[in-house]
């Protein structure tokens, strides 16, 4: 954490509405890369966006700087996220069938239109993601989408490197199983 | 998947989130110039990592973030009214009692004493006026009841005038 930031955190404990502003111009597009990869839809991630900030400027004041700001900040938008999925309860398991496979629907299946297909896969994407458990799912987005390194992840996640790798591995074998004709279908195209 | 996979395996995953030592590196690089299996591993998890990115990535380009810190704004500005129950949250938050929980118990002695107290308050008196004693009193000019109540400390006295002569009949 820079002088400069910790310097914002200090004034918006202080409820100063200004350095809120500046944390929100630094980190928004993180916040919403982390919230978009968990929801996979626009309208809900801008949502979760706004719900973090307000919960951050609430909250801000149990920071105590024994962590890194950001890992903080991470970890307040994963939990809102998450949340939000079991709010709305949009991760609907009906198109899954028991195998864990997806049943794809007649037309989609024929279509040859490329942009189609894409939205399909990002359906596709939802689900497996809403299939998978929260903390899988939150190391995933946290390693795949924010690029965080195991030190950071355990730090964002309150948990060990080693079970940051167990979730990892777990996770990313359940969802090659989910969307295994879309990895195949990337690696070839 | 060859036998010499099972320690490469172990890494594989590793080397690919970069979290590998020079060392390991060199092991893992070595291993995959030979081992289609390994190779085919790590393109099923580099194919992953882009479905799930790439997508993110052009959500986050197409966005336009202002309006969003416009309703930040307006939300903390409606958190910021205070209503009777923050009201009273925040008068709790600032009274010692409140930190030691003590107010717990004292509500629910207050509670009770007023489960107590209530039913004596609002209790009926009865509509029966206790002991009494009535006294009847005839004379030739008037007769006179009393009424006499001891509880309610009334005395009602009726004055009735003496009977009236019968008109003879004629």
């Amino acid at each position: 954490m820079n002088q400069e930031e910790a310097e914002w955190i200090s004034r918006c404990q202080q409820g100063d509405q200004d350095a809120l502003r500046k944390i929100f111009d630094r980190y928004h597009k993180k916040v919403y890369s982390i919230a978009y990869g968990v929801l996979r839809q626009r309208e809900d991630a801008l949502d979760v966006v706004q719900e973090v900030f307000i919960k951050l400027f609430r909250s801000i004041k149990n920071f105590e700087g024994k962590s890194h700001f950001y890992t903080y900040l991470y970890r307040v938008a994963m939990n809102t996220a998450i949340d939000y999925t079991r709010k709305v309860k949009k991760f609907s398991t009906s198109s899954i069938d028991e195998d864990g496979g997806f049943q794809l629907s007649d037309d989609v299946e024929k279509r040859p239109d490329r942009i189609l297909i894409h939205k399909e896969l990002e359906e596709r994407m939802k689900l497996a993601m809403g299939q998978l458990p929260a903390d899988q799912r939150a190391a995933i987005i946290f390693r795949e989408v924010e690029e965080l390194s195991y030190q950071e992840i355990a730090e964002a996640m309150g948990c060990s490197i080693g079970t940051v790798m167990s979730r990892l591995h777990y996770g990313r074998k359940k969802m090659q199983k989910l969307l295994k004709d879309y990895v195949k279908e990337e690696n070839k195209g | 998947m060859k036998d010499s996979c099972s320690s490469a395996s172990k890494l594989l995953e590793k080397y690919f989130d970069q979290e590998v030592t020079n060392e390991e590196r060199s092991l893992v690089e070595a291993h995959l110039l030979d081992c289609p299996a390994c190779q085919d591993e790590l393109k099923l998890m580099e194919g992953l990592r882009d479905m799930i990115r790439t997508p993110v990535e052009e959500a986050v380009q197409k966005e336009d973030f202002p309006w969003v810190w416009q309703k930040i704004e307006r939300g903390i500005q409606l958190e910021k009214r205070p209503n009777w129950w923050k009201s009273l949250r925040s008068w709790l938050d600032i009274t010692p009692l409140h930190k030691r929980r003590v107010w717990i118990p004292a509500i629910a002695a207050i509670a009770i004493l007023i489960l107590i107290v209530t039913p004596l308050l609002f209790k009926k008196t009865s509509s029966y006026p206790g002991p009494f004693v009535v006294e009847y009193v005839e004379s030739q000019t008037n007769n006179v009841m009393v009424y006499e109540s001891e509880k309610s400390k009334v005395t009602v006295i009726w004055l009735f005038e003496g009977p009236e002569m019968e008109s003879p009949a004629s």
